[in-house]
């Protein structure tokens, strides 16, 4: 009985693949686009941007990642596209060693590599497609905190997970940068949220009711923006206590135009989705090569190389005035 | 009073926590954060009352929170199409004893043990909203939340059914006939068939049950927010298993009360905000809660063999 | 006759015919997926290079892949003899990770004495289940539940969730990513795990006593068993396993964090259960554990060769929702003989002929 489930199972596997196993040779060009979470909806406007990309360029698209960030599905999932011959893929690496083993794998077979988002090691790749480092998106989330609140006052800070390498770097920079430049302001509290919106709100409500003179919260993990902003909403401190972070605009727009969250930052991450495809398509064509210093793709126009790094630029900020033309 | 034992004394330990918070943490006494943080709490203590029927019987359901994310966005997305919010109730009460069922036929009607039935229905669950989803939130349409009432009028709405429903279920498991036999087959299930119960069948209700209150807080949750998250209940089931277990429900069946796991629920939603007004960092949280879980589920032992040696 | 009988000494003729026969048509089901992933999964690619499940290369990652699942498996295997389970195997992996990493590069500890010391805390950290389960008689089940929570939180207040150790030298990656004698490094100290086990379980005596007990621990008991010590001892080994796990997951990644392991304790279970290891406890096969843990490799990573997966881009997903269904398919399996006797016992008349007595005349 059990041999027959067994065998079952095997035989609808067969039947589902049977046709797909000699579908007819595609001779376009195949990128496949690495990111560190699936779910995330920061990857997910990448993707967005990659598929605009791709489809102007005329090749074909592959998009997967872990569910959760997950170094070691990362390594998976690339040696799949090893094994299926993509001309190029590119990747926000969730652990810069881990992951160079399968890029340089890629490498010696003739794969074109390309990160972005979150470096590999140098030699693993062609190009690092960065929409900032580390510390310039510490720096630019910081800076807006202090716009905010006019350069002084009390802070919060609601992260993804305690173990999330992206957001440590990012915390790392935003905390050196308020040493630095903004004395008069204070972070008094950091908590994971587990990328869960309910969560978020949850810490957000205790760390108002436990620092009463706090004026401002910062989310960089974007289910905690809209997290954050409900708890601000529910405590009826709209004004009070601002609300900002790295979000996506479907989120927060309800916010953002009851005046809970004032800004939405966002490394145009469609933008990034775009550059780091036609990058790479270019890399694939031999027509981005070592040592270029800039770099035209489609209708976003020119970008710059240093090293390298191509370099998306400054991050977008999404407000009132602006929100309702995105649609990711 | 030795009876209650368990349960004075989870209670016993909340009244410390909140006593200590009163001297080093006033702050945590303020009426909007306070309900705030009670009403996010409302659908869990649901939860956990199935959980605890679960568990008296013998078994233990870890499936809830993919239950949970599902239902949500079913429902969200329901709601989002312009159902009336009746229907989408009817429709998550349904939905959640449908998956309950699911559950209670493999266990009941098979035989198999429920920690690895609810096991694989929980990353089958999981896995397959993400595969639909891929994580994208619900919107909902607007005058959702909070029942179209105002938003205090919406918390105490959720804070006293949840309080209502609680009463209702720990009456009904010790006076209504059905409630008490849930002991008797936690207790002992071959005593209870030969005394003409059918534990397949109570078995099976249980489960459904579970998945019915699963589904009545999902949308106790959906109408907290504009949005539904899809990974939103995930490790739901460790929460409301932990808040059984600390109130005093025995995992070897039989024995609980509902009491027991209301205060032990408040005990573990205190922890979070506690540290965040005792400035304790957020990496403990994870360990204290276990600790918690284990010191709870070590006092029931040596209590048990305390018992056990005596007779 | 009934050998039975005539030798007590001697299994049941039913069981040991039982159990073999599962291992065979596991054995064919094996045979038949990887025939299947092997014409369905390999091409050549857009490069002219022979790639997919076929290659050599795709081989050895499935080895390395599915190592420490593996490891995990078998260290679960003797716990669900003795009718225990233990959930925190995979937790454990990540608090071993995360004490390796910090032994190593905060105590400056050579790498072979970090290693030991690892396996002796996992050996703790076993002993630390087994007593609870043991001394106070608390059901397995609450126990590992309470220290997978435990173990987990433990590796991430230590690391303060944000600590990861890497840089470890070339030597120790070795273990990981390289190959010895022409095989990925870590098949052999798998290897080695599965014949100690396998040993442990089929010809000793303590493996006899991990089915006696978990058939019947009063019984067990009744018999001279030292049943305490002996359910203490399979959470030891299962958690001295999860430590060589350990190692080698961080060997393979280069790093050392604490959410190491996430989610392993599904496949290592439902790998177990494939097998043929009753979750009643009482019976199992060391074998069989191995089967099943190939079974699923297999299928998980078979299934991402697939281009029809891949289009779909939903690897992880699939793989996720099949061990899942499957997981269940095979404990349904597992009772369906046993049901089926049951009702056949219950209805005699539909099961053989009635003897109507011959009308004379």
């Amino acid at each position: 009985m059990k041999s027959l489930l067994r065998l079952g199972l095997v035989a609808a596997l067969l039947l589902g693949t049977v046709a797909s196993t000699h579908a007819a040779a595609n001779s376009d060009l195949i990128v496949a686009f690495l990111p560190k979470s699936k779910g995330n909806a920061y990857f997910i406007s990448c993707k967005a941007g990659a598929e605009k990309a791709a489809k102007e360029l005329g090749v074909q698209l592959l998009f997967d990642g872990p569910t959760d960030s997950n170094a070691a599905k990362q390594n998976e999932i690339v040696e799949n596209w090893i094994t299926l011959g993509v001309d190029v893929i590119a990747v926000a690496a969730e652990n810069r060693e881990g992951i160079s083993t399968a890029l340089r794998k890629a490498q010696r077979q003739g794969i074109k590599v390309i990160t972005y988002d979150a470096d590999a090691m140098p030699d693993a790749r062609s190009f690092f497609v960065n929409q900032a480092t580390p510390e310039g998106i510490g720096h630019a989330l910081m800076d807006e905190a202090a716009r905010l609140l006019n350069n002084e006052g009390e802070f919060a800070m609601i992260t993804a997970s305690l173990t999330a390498a992206n957001q440590r770097e990012w915390q790392k920079h935003i905390e050196a940068r308020l040493k630095e430049k903004y004395p008069k302001m204070k972070l008094v509290a950091v908590r994971p949220c587990d990328d869960l919106k309910d969560k978020a709100q949850s810490e957000a409500t205790a760390m108002m009711s436990a620092n009463s003179n706090l004026k401002l919260i910062m989310s960089i993990c974007s289910p905690g923006v809209p997290g954050a902003a409900e708890a601000v909403k529910q405590a009826g401190k709209t004004g009070q206590v601002k609300v900002m972070g790295l979000g996506l605009p479907s989120e927060n727009r309800r916010y953002v135009h009851d005046g809970v969250i004032d800004t939405v930052i966002l490394w145009k991450t469609e933008d990034l989705g775009y550059l780091t495809i036609y990058a790479g398509v270019a890399l694939a064509k031999n027509e981005l090569k070592k040592g270029a210093t800039s770099i035209k793709a489609g209708s976003l126009g020119t970008f710059e190389i240093k090293g390298d790094n191509i370099l998306l630029g400054k991050p977008f900020s999404f407000n009132k005035g602006n929100i309702d033309q995105f649609n990711f | 009073m030795a009876r209650y034992f368990r349960e004075l004394s989870v209670a016993g330990a909340l009244a410390l926590v909140l006593l200590g918070l009163a001297v080093f943490a006033p702050a945590f006494y303020q009426p909007q954060p306070l309900l705030s943080l009670v009403t996010r709490e409302a659908p869990t203590l649901i939860v956990a009352c199935g959980m605890a029927l679960v568990i008296i019987s013998r078994q233990i359901d870890i499936s809830v929170g993919s239950q949970f994310s599902v239902i949500g966005v079913c429902a969200g997305l329901l709601a989002a199409k312009g159902w009336p919010l009746g229907l989408v109730l009817l429709a998550s009460v349904s939905l959640g004893g449908v998956l309950g069922a699911l559950n209670g036929i493999l266990i009941a009607g098979l035989g198999l043990p429920s920690i690895v039935v609810t096991l694989a229905t929980l990353v089958t669950l999981r896995q397959g909203l993400n595969l639909v989803r891929q994580g994208e939130f619900v919107n909902l349409p607007d005058g959702l939340q909070w029942f179209g009432l105002s938003q205090s009028g919406g918390q105490w709405t959720l804070v006293i059914a949840a309080l209502v429903i609680l009463v209702l279920l720990g009456w009904g498991m010790r006076h209504v006939s059905a409630g008490r036999l849930v002991y008797a087959v936690g207790s002992d299930a071959e005593a209870a068939r030969l005394a003409g119960i059918r534990p397949q069948l109570c078995t099976f209700l249980v489960f459904v049950f579970m998945g019915a209150l699963t589904g009545l807080a999902a949308m106790m949750n959906l109408v907290q927010s504009p949005q539904v998250q899809p990974l939103s209940g995930s490790g739901l089931e460790l929460k409301v298993i932990a808040a059984v277990v600390v109130g005093g429900v025995a995992i070897s069946g039989g024995r609980g009360t509902l009491w027991g796991v209301f205060a032990g629920l408040l005990l573990l939603a205190c922890i979070a905000p506690a540290l965040i007004h005792l400035r304790i960092e957020a990496y403990w949280e994870k360990a204290i809660q276990g600790g918690i879980i284990l010191l709870a589920v070590v006092a029931d032992g040596v209590r048990s063999r305390r018992e056990g040696a005596g007779k | 006759m009934n050998p039975s009988v005539t030798n007590p000494n001697r299994p049941k003729r039913d069981w040991k015919a039982l159990l073999l026969r599962h291992e065979t048509l596991l054995l064919l089901v094996l045979i038949a997926e990887w025939i299947f992933f092997y014409y369905a999964g390999t091409s050549t690619n857009r490069r002219g290079v022979v790639v997919g499940f076929g290659t050599i290369d795709r081989q050895f990652d499935i080895l390395r892949h599915s190592c420490e699942i593996g490891l995990l498996a078998l260290a679960l295997t003797p716990v669900i003899i003795t009718a225990g389970i233990d959930l925190s195997v995979a937790s454990l992996l990540g608090l071993c990770a995360i004490l390796f990493g910090k032994f190593w590069h905060d105590a400056g500890l050579p790498i072979p004495v970090a290693i030991a010391f690892t396996l002796v805390i996992g050996g703790l950290a076993g002993a630390l289940n087994g007593t609870l389960i043991t001394k106070l008689r608390l059901p397995p089940l609450i126990v590992t539940l309470g220290t997978y929570s435990l173990f987990r939180g433990l590796a991430e207040a230590i690391t303060r969730g944000a600590i990861t150790y890497t840089d470890f030298p070339a030597s120790f990656l070795f273990i990981g990513q390289e190959r010895w004698l022409g095989v990925p490094t870590q098949a052999w100290i798998f290897v080695v795990v599965a014949i100690a086990i396998g040993l442990l379980v089929h010809r000793t005596t303590y493996g006899r006593s991990f089915r006696a007990i978990g058939f019947s621990p009063e019984g067990a008991r009744y018999a001279g068993l030292p049943v305490e010590r002996r359910v203490a001892l399979v959470y030891v080994i299962a958690g001295v396993v999860a430590a060589i796990a350990a190692i080698i997951y961080t060997a393979r990644l280069g790093q050392a964090k604490a959410d190491a392991g996430l989610g392993y304790e599904l496949f290592a279970i439902t790998a177990v259960v494939l097998g043929g290891t009753s979750i009643f406890g009482g019976t199992g096969s060391v074998f069989g554990t191995l089967l099943g843990v190939a079974a699923i490799a297999v299928l998980k990573n078979g299934l991402a060769t697939l281009p029809i997966v891949m289009r779909m881009n939903a690897a992880e997903e699939m793989a996720g929702l099949l061990t899942g269904a499957l997981l269940l398919l095979a404990l349904t399996g597992s009772v369906l003989p046993r049901l089926w006797s049951r009702w056949r016992s219950r209805h005699p008349a539909t099961a053989t002929p009635e003897l109507k007595p011959k009308s004379t005349a």
